[in-house]
Order: C-alpha cells, then structure tokens, then sequence
C-alpha cells in the first residue's frame, strides 16, 4: 500500500514538473522570416520576408530583358549590388572595388587600355562598358559566360584582379556590421554566399540601363539633329558606312563576335576562338553597343585606339587580312573610303548617342 | 405481288446508301460504306521533320574555302548563310496547317536546321509550302523583338525599316573582297516570295520533309548576278535575286 503511494506521489510530482514551463509563444508561420519552431502559441507577431521590386520600363525597340528567373530585380537587392559594386571590400587587400576598373563617368569601363589588379599586374583586354548589359546574351569580350551572375564570380579571384578567395570574401562579408542586414533584406538569407553577392551584383548592373541619348530624344520627337548628325546616321544606316550590320537595332550591337581587321595572323589573342576552339572563330570578340560610346575609350577589345577619329580610320582604311576576316569589311587594305567631311559627320552621329544621365547616376 | 417486291427491294437499295459515318479515307475511323458524313472523323497524330540543308551545285556546303564559282565567273567562298521562312504550310485536300510562323536558319547554329512538328494530325498532305522572307505586312520594325535573329536581321529604318530575308557573304575573286548577298524590303518593296511544292509520297509518323537551297542558284537563271556589296537599296538586283529565287533555288526531298 505504501509502495502505491509513493508510485503515485512520483508520477504526481513527475507530469506537475512537466507542466510547469509555460508555452511558448511565437510566430508559428512556417513562411515567416521569424519563424520559431519552438512555439506553440501564435502571438500574430510573424514578421513576413518582403521586398519591393525594382521596376522600369523596357526601352522602344529592346527586347525583353534576361533576367534569370531566381534573381528578380529588387529595390533591395539593386541597392545591395550597387554598394558591393562600389566597395573595395571583395578584394583581397581592401584596395579594389569593381568602379576602380569600371568608372561611371566611362560609361562603367576603364579609361585605361588595360586594367591593373591588386598586385600591380595588367591585364590583357579592355575593361567592358557596363550600359545595357540585361539585353546581352553573353559576356565578356570572349563571350565566355552566359550570365551576369557567372561573369561576377570571375573577378574576385582572378589573380590578377581582386585576387581573393570566395571562402574569404564570405567570411569578411558575415562579419561586417551592415552586410548580413542587406543581404536578410534582399534575400531573406541568414548567412551571405558567393552566389547571393553575384546576385546582387548581377541585379545593379541590370540596372545600369541608357536610353536618354539625343538620338533617343530624337527618335521621341524631342529634339533635332543638326544636318551634320543627319548625314552622319545616314553613313551610318546606309551600306556606305555599313556600321548597322554589328551595331544594329536600338541596342547598337547585334549579340554577336566578328574579326574586324584589326591584326594580321598569328593573332596575339584568339577572342572568341580560345572559348569555342573553332579556327573559324579566332580572332572574333564580341562586338560592344555604341551608346555612350563618346566616354567608353579607349576603344577595340585591347584599348588600342584612344579617339573616335582612329576608330573610323581604322574602318575607311579597310584593316587587315586574315583569314576569319568579316566579309562585312569588304576591302581589306581599302576601306570605307569616306572624306574627311563624312568622317566628321560619321563621329557627331555617334556623339548623339551619349547619354549624360548615364554617367551622371 | 412483284410490284410490292419490287418496293421492298427499292427500299433497301436506298436504306444500303444512306449508311453514316465518316467518309474521309485519311482518317483513322474512315468507312468506305457511307455515304453520309457524320462529321465524326478521328485522326491519328503523327509527328514529322522539316529539315532545312543548302547544297552548292548539288554538293553539300563547305564553309570558309575558296572553292566555288559562279555564273558569272566569280570565285567565292561562303563564310555567312543565315535565311528566314516564314508561313510554312501543310495542305491537304481539304485543310491547311500552320507548321512554323517564323523560322530563322543559321548555318552556324546546327539546331536551327530543322523543326520538329509534334502531333498534326495524319492526313494526306499533298502540299508544302513556305515563303523566302517575309511578306509586307509581316516585315515590320519592332516587330520579332523577341526572336533569334533580332537583332543581327535588322533591315533599318533608315532603309525601310523591318528585317533581311537573307544574309549570305564571303569572299570573292580575291581574299581581300567581301560579298554580301543581303536581300529584303528595298525601297520599301516587297521582294519575299513563296514557293509551293507537291509532296510526291504521303507522309506518315517519323517522315522528314527536307527544304534545299542550292545556294549558287542564285547567281544565274534567269539573271546572271555579280557578287556585289552594298544592294541593300538596290531594287534592280534584289528584282534579279527574287526571280533567281523564285526559279530553282529551292527543292524539297521527302524521306521514310
């Protein structure tokens, strides 16, 4: 009888422990940012994950922009790609941001034929204009990536460039006092990753977008051009300059990799030929768009002209010889043969297509 | 008494002929006994290949060498075929179908040689056809924004505006020429033109319906034509170009 007591008076004291701690409260919804798995009460405090997004409207004559399906354009994550675009903090001495080599005021690119990495060491090419780049379809001069998120993997940890490691990149990022708030902010996510930087990066660039040109203002009814710009887009337009066939559209560019006749063979670098391994390819690079074109010297892949005036030369002297040549320059060693009258108008036509508010962000 | 056997056997006569049912021999349901359509015809689904190749005197393409030679004596080598067809049908006696609005060929991109139709129903279709281009009113700037040939076909709207039917180049005569062979709407007019071809064997699940350009056609019948640059505003020859067209440029080749 005794012992029953003392079975029971356990068990008693055993379930009154139990019930002791009273239940938790919290947000119970799984969706929620403050989701906690402890809770049993809903306190209808759920904080939900909720971004604004980043809207604007596709310019006349471009097609639909690319954006990958899982990195919409936020307001949040625009931001956060602009600030990472801006700070030095991805390289691995703190000393190189990605506008240390791709200048607003050069429509995004470097004003330098090449650029210079962290350890002082040049590269080979000319850093790309940033304008547009949501309409491209690959990128690179090369074409060697697809995405704007591939291409921003590459210069964190090219030796040459940022020159650091992605392991390290994370950790400097989850430790600073702001990062990890913008990245919950923009991404819901609760440790920053490399593919999440990409991202945002990826999101600023797409943002990068300019179609308030004169030409633009022009196409609108806005504006004249001056009878020096209408014949120099007459060249431009007409099989006399033939500059439409590569740089067509509203885009000025066509998406695509020609050999413009700047080198005779063996070429120094292959372009677009050391990605796909097709001879037929050597010596191709991408062709770039022409908008702001004014600020983006120096100009070709190399940065070998630093004027407008020697890229038209270039064109009306008719290049060089070789063998995956475009038939688009038509006489090699002869070229264009435009005066000096058509020249002048040629460049003030592509002088229209500089757009101030670009460089002025 | 004969009168009334007689009767009856109109009666049947007439019966036998009224049989419902489906009198389309295409179909999968077809009976060869009715004699009223019953409008319930069911049809097998069949899914074919429009292939497009391009031959230059009957020979497959080489890209790149200086090889070939023309009507008019020109030596050339072909770098760039790239080509849109557009309207692309298949006629049976009684219907027409819609196989592609667009297509846009590219020598260079191997995927571009061929459209696989799934499920038209199985017919016997005696005709294809396809236009070279595009006509008028579906050559329009701004419009195709979307597609893979924006925006390297861009005809502009300097010239006219909408896009090129056709880009072939290379070089002729010697290396340091380029030809560029760009047809489309010069001077604003319409130079697409449409060619309709017999399907000689009936068509059945796995078939292929190959489209040939012989491409040095069109240089020659009727019209000997230069390789030229800069006829983009030239209705003269792009005229040339279209009857060249029009005459044999184009072959169909059924298999399986």
């Amino acid at each position: 009888m005794r012992l029953f007591n003392l079975i029971f008076f356990f068990i008693f004291i055993s379930y009154g422990c139990k019930k002791d701690p009273a239940p938790i409260s919290g947000c119970t919804d799984l969706l929620a940012t403050n989701y906690n798995p402890n809770a049993i009460i809903s306190n209808d405090d759920c904080i939900y994950f909720n971004t604004t997004p980043y809207t604007f409207q596709n310019p006349y004559g471009f097609p639909n922009m690319n954006i990958p399906e899982n990195n919409p354009l936020t307001m949040e994550g625009v931001s956060l790609g602009e600030k990472l675009f801006n700070d030095p903090i991805l390289s691995a001495d703190n000393s190189l941001a990605c506008i240390s080599c791709h200048q607003t005021n050069s429509s995004f690119s470097d004003p330098n034929p090449v650029s210079v990495g962290i350890d002082n060491i040049a590269g080979n090419r000319n850093a790309s204009a940033l304008i547009n780049l949501g309409w491209n379809t690959s990128f690179n001069w090369d074409g060697s990536v697809l995405s704007l998120e591939e291409q921003a993997f590459e210069p964190v940890i090219n030796p040459i460039e940022m020159h650091n490691t992605w392991q390290n990149v994370e950790i400097t990022l989850n430790n600073h006092a702001e990062y990890p708030q913008l990245f919950k902010n923009a991404f819901n996510i609760d440790y920053i990753d490399s593919n999440h930087v990409v991202m945002a990066i990826a999101q600023f660039e797409r943002s990068l977008i300019s179609t308030n040109s004169k030409y633009d203002r022009f196409l609108r009814g806005e504006v004249q051009l001056n009878p020096s710009e209408l014949n120099g887009y007459a060249i431009f337009n007409s099989e006399k300059g033939d500059c439409f066939h590569c740089h067509g559209s509203q885009m000025f560019m066509d998406n695509l990799f020609h050999n413009n006749g700047l080198d005779s063979e063996p070429f120094n670098d292959l372009g677009r030929g050391k990605i796909t391994n097709n001879p037929n390819d050597y010596g191709k690079f991408k062709t770039p768009t022409l908008r702001n074109i004014e600020f983006s010297a120096p100009y070709m892949h190399d940065g070998r002209f630093f004027t407008l005036e020697e890229v038209i030369d270039h064109y009306n002297s008719g290049g060089k010889y070789s063998s995956t040549v475009d038939p688009l320059m038509k006489k090699i060693g002869v070229g264009l043969q435009l005066t000096n009258q058509e020249k002048e108008d040629l460049i003030a036509f592509l002088k229209t297509l500089s757009d101030t508010d670009f460089i002025n962000k | 008494m004969k009168k009334y056997f007689l009767c009856l056997m109109i009666v049947f006569f007439f019966s036998c002929k009224k049989e419902e049912g489906c009198m389309d021999p295409s179909a999968a349901n077809y009976n060869s006994d009715a004699t009223i359509e019953n409008g319930d015809c069911t049809y097998n689904l069949i899914s074919i290949n429009i292939n497009f190749s391009q031959t230059v005197n009957q020979n497959p393409l080489v890209l790149n060498e200086m090889i070939y030679t023309n009507e008019a004596n020109d030596n050339f080598s072909i770098q760039t075929v790239r080509y849109l067809i557009s309207n692309i049908f298949l006629h049976s006696v009684d219907t027409s179908i819609l196989i592609k609005n667009v297509h846009f060929i590219d020598v260079d991109n191997p995927e571009s040689s061929s459209i696989i139709v799934n499920d038209i129903i199985d017919k016997n279709y005696t005709q294809i056809s396809f236009t070279m281009g595009l006509i008028e009113n579906e050559n329009q700037t701004n419009l195709y924004l979307n597609e893979d040939f924006f925006p390297s076909f861009v005809w502009p709207e300097f010239l006219g505006g909408g896009y090129h039917y056709m880009q072939l180049e290379g070089d002729y005569n010697n290396l340091f020429l380029g030809y560029a062979t760009h047809t489309g709407p010069t001077n604003g007019i319409d130079y697409s033109f449409t060619k309709n071809f017999d399907i000689p064997t009936n068509i059945q699940d796995g078939s292929s319906i190959t489209i040939n350009m012989e491409i040095n056609n069109w240089y020659s019948n009727p019209n000997v034509v230069n390789l030229y640059n800069g006829i983009m505003q030239n209705s003269n020859i792009q005229a040339q170009l279209q009857e060249n067209g029009i005459t044999d440029v184009f072959s169909i080749v059924i298999s399986k």
